[in-house]
């Protein structure tokens, strides 16, 4: 169906894909793993006319073809999901579905009910009750990823790409982007399913390629190897899957919020000991995130109190908050947490750069000096700090941004699902670094949308739904069932 | 090694191609003195450009800090005929009859004063109502062009010579050593404060992403205020030179200095969306424009000839820097 031999790309000196040859059978669901800096997203933009190689070619059906653009690539069937959301937050979700689509794009006069009429089942179809007039910001990021993938529905394409299509998705709709997948295959559309989620790829998927520093490793059918083996292939080296093994919190309650309420929460209330591990529990757009933006002073509350050792906090705005101890990662690296064109260095040590200076002049050697060492705490991997973040992969980047947080000492840290989209050994880095912190008697509140990871490291976790608090589940003794129905609001489903 | 030095070179040089390529080209162009000398490298004819560059290059080293911070300020033109009228009304008209030195210095406090609340009403409205700076520095380059004509009712406020108040002012704040020297002091410290400071950091660190600076939990409104209050200030003391060597305050002096100032700061390679650029950049842009000015006057260029010329220098300046900090079109 579709073919690439000898793709080659450089990016400034770095070889980003080193002559990968790869097929694509009719009608199968091909996934493309990999840690992140492997090539996979390089690869299927390549395939899809985003980025022309350096060199290779690509055949399409047999017929050797070269994209000019990614609207070729369209037009010869080729659809694609992007990581970074190619969509437009100023114009209304029917707008975007129609955006590239020729048959709703058809001259130049657009009728905004044709519009709206198209879009009802392409958001039936990715299970959104939305309005279509609905302007994209008004979104969350996971209804923003479920019109990504409903206008990719809609451009009825041969091939459809699926760059990590489920990191910001709640497992709800990742059932739900299954059955679509399996209704897609029975159409006779090929998927490339590019993810880093094994369960994910094992259950979907029908052959599974692994890549690795720009290179194809192997490609078998999913029957014919193991979640073990791929990530092994993927790694070079072999990491542990078990539960770990936990310090319990020492006790001493650190934070308590009684009763709070905000225009996204009602009502909660919990407490955070020294030590310990809160997982925050919930789907997308059932306030999760907001917990952290009470706590770093970005959204007010209206009712409630939180009390932060004892002493009664209101943080003012975030600069308050980090004054008093909080830290908070956020959910959106690119847009919330990185200053892309600064060094590693100016990144990690920018929350704390009072600290290395005397009457605001900065003392270069202190400050290297204490980003050497956070860097180093946070098992980050750099060749200089020198050099601009955006050098890093996803993970490391994680990582200097966990790193500037453990030079302002906090008490609290809050990670809003700090393992989205970053690759398995990265994964397993951050989780013993949270165990660490947590050793050190910090409390930590930790989102995620990714179950089996909270089960497996936090004490207890915390479920919402639709801004209320459903339930406080002991981590060592629940599971991924007793979580998912208090997240979609059964009650009293636990017995 | 030397690959080594050409990407350094590529890297913070880019300016300076430019201003080297003006300096030969006038050298070459240059007509010659009687005596065979080269009139465009006299020391008087370089530092004639300089003097005449000043009160843009005061005020685009404040227009730098505001453009990193990702925000603009179209008010400095107002803000310098402001400062010009009011120091010159407040030596001429008002009479405390008190030491010289001291109504100087209160007409020079009032004016930088004045420039500073201007400033800050800027930064307040943009930080806080979060109105978009283009609009109210839009808005305030209007409303303080119209206050300053109505302080002055719009005439001339002439100084006069000799041992007044006013004459002694006017001789200090024109003369080439005063007039550059506070310049290039000024360059320094703006220098270091963007590059060693805390506040550059920060600043910086805004300019280029502002939702992480928040979420880092820096004072992402102070830094901009900040910034906003030293352009008001600065663009007052450019006011204060531009009223020392025209020997006026005129009310409809500095139109079009906003355009001039963020011209230097862009071709010194000082990026519009904010958080990348430099001190140096924008000093060695001030004076690729002074220059260019001065190699085509010399030659007796008609002026509208000039304005097209500065034009193509502006595009092909921003075109060249995009080329070598790897700007590409790549999706």
């Amino acid at each position: 169906m579709l073919e690439c031999r000898n793709i080659q790309k450089h990016y400034g000196g770095v070889a980003a894909l080193k002559g990968v040859n790869w097929k694509l059978l009719p009608g199968e669901v091909h996934a493309l793993c990999g840690e992140n800096g492997a090539g996979k997203s390089t690869l299927a933009r390549i395939l899809c006319g985003i980025t022309a190689p350096d060199d290779g070619e690509i055949l399409l059906e047999g017929h050797a073809v070269n994209w000019p653009g990614p609207q070729a690539a369209r037009q010869a069937g080729l659809g694609i999901i992007l990581q970074e959301l190619d969509l437009f937050a100023h114009l209304s979700i029917a707008e975007n579905l129609a955006i590239g689509n020729a048959r709703l794009e058809d001259g130049a006069w657009v009728s905004p009910s044709a519009l709206n009429d198209a879009a009802h089942p392409l958001l039936r179809s990715v299970g959104l009750e939305l309005d279509p007039t609905l302007l994209l910001e008004r979104l969350s990021v996971s209804q923003w990823q479920l019109v990504a993938i409903a206008r990719v529905l809609g451009l009825d394409a041969k091939i459809i790409f699926m760059d990590e299509p489920t990191s910001a998705l709640t497992d709800d709709a990742v059932e739900r982007l299954f059955g679509l997948i399996r209704q897609l295959k029975e159409r006779g559309v090929a998927i490339v399913y590019v993810s880093h989620k094994m369960n994910e790829i094992f259950r979907i998927c029908d052959r599974v390629s692994v890549m690795r520093d720009g290179e194809m490793i192997a490609t078998a059918t999913c029957a014919a190897t193991s979640i073990d083996q791929v990530i092994q292939q993927m790694v070079g080296r072999v990491i542990a899957t078990t539960r770990r093994e936990k310090l319990s919190g020492t006790g001493q309650t650190l934070l308590e919020a009684h009763e709070i309420s905000t225009r996204k929460l009602r009502q909660v209330s919990f407490t955070l000991s020294r030590g310990e591990i809160l997982g925050v529990a919930g789907l997308v757009g059932s306030g999760r995130s907001e917990v952290g933006r009470v706590l770093f002073g970005i959204s007010p509350i209206t009712d409630g109190t939180i009390t932060l050792e004892g002493n009664l906090y209101e943080p003012y705005d975030p600069h308050d908050a980090v004054a008093q101890g909080i830290a908070l990662v956020p959910e959106d690296r690119q847009k919330e947490g990185l200053i892309p064109g600064m060094s590693i260095r100016q990144n990690t040590t920018l929350a704390s750069l009072p600290k290395y200076s005397r009457s605001s002049w900065i003392s270069r050697a202190e400050e290297v000096a204490a980003s050497t060492e956070a860097l180093a705490d946070c098992r980050t991997k750099f060749a200089d700090q020198e050099l601009p973040i955006r050098s890093l992969s996803g993970g490391n980047q994680q990582k200097v941004l966990i790193g500037k947080w453990l030079l302002t000492h906090p008490k609290i840290c809050f990670f809003d699902d700090p393992t989205r989209g970053i690759d398995i050994g990265a994964k397993d880095d951050i989780y013993r670094l949270l165990a660490e912190l947590a050793g050190k008697g910090l409390g930590i509140i930790w989102v995620s949308s990714e179950l089996p990871e909270l089960l497996a490291n936090a004490h207890r976790i915390l479920v919402l739904h639709e801004g209320r608090c459903l339930g406080i589940l002991d981590a060592a003794t629940a599971t991924q069932e007793d979580i998912m129905r208090l997240a979609t609001g059964h009650h009293a489903a636990r017995s | 090694m030397i690959d080594k030095f050409w990407n350094q070179l590529k890297h913070h040089g880019q300016p300076f191609i430019g201003l080297v390529l003006i300096l030969i080209l006038g050298t070459l162009l240059s007509p010659r003195a009687t005596d065979g000398t080269i009139v465009f490298l006299s020391p008087g004819n370089l530092t004639d450009v300089l003097l005449q560059q000043t009160e843009i290059g005061i005020i685009a080293l404040a227009m730098t800090f505001v453009i990193i911070g990702a925000g603009i300020d179209l008010s400095v033109g107002s803000v310098l005929a402001f400062s010009a009228c009011v120091s010159a009304l407040m030596m001429m008209v008002w009479n405390p009859h008190g030491p010289t030195m001291l109504q100087i210095g209160v007409a020079i406090s009032a004016s930088l004063l004045g420039g500073a609340l201007i400033g800050a009403l800027n930064g307040l409205v943009i930080t806080r109502i979060r109105l978009q700076p283009f609009v109210m520095t839009l808005a305030m380059m209007i409303g303080v062009r119209g206050f300053t004509k109505w302080l002055t009712g719009n005439v001339n406020v002439d100084l006069g010579f000799g041992a007044i108040p006013s004459g002694q002012f006017a001789e200090l704040f024109s003369s080439k050593a005063f007039a550059i020297s506070l310049w290039f002091i000024l360059a320094i410290v703006a220098h270091l404060l963007l590059t060693r400071t805390v506040y550059g950091r920060y600043l910086r660190a805004i300019g280029e992403n502002e939702r992480a600076a928040a979420y880092t939990g820096l004072p992402v409104r102070g830094v901009r205020l900040a910034a906003y209050i030293g352009c008001g200030t600065l663009a007052a003391l450019a006011g204060l030179i531009h009223a020392a060597r025209s020997h006026q305050g005129n009310p409809n002096d500095g139109v079009g200095y906003e355009l001039d100032a963020i011209a230097a700061v862009v071709i010194g390679g000082t990026a519009l969306a904010g958080g990348r650029g430099s001190i140096v950049g924008t000093v060695t842009g001030t004076l690729v424009l002074g220059l260019l000015t001065n190699v085509l006057r010399l030659h007796m260029v008609d002026s509208n000839l000039e304005l097209m010329i500065k034009a193509v220098i502006i595009i092909a300046a921003v075109w060249l820097q995009r080329r070598s900090t790897g700007v590409h079109g790549d999706l």
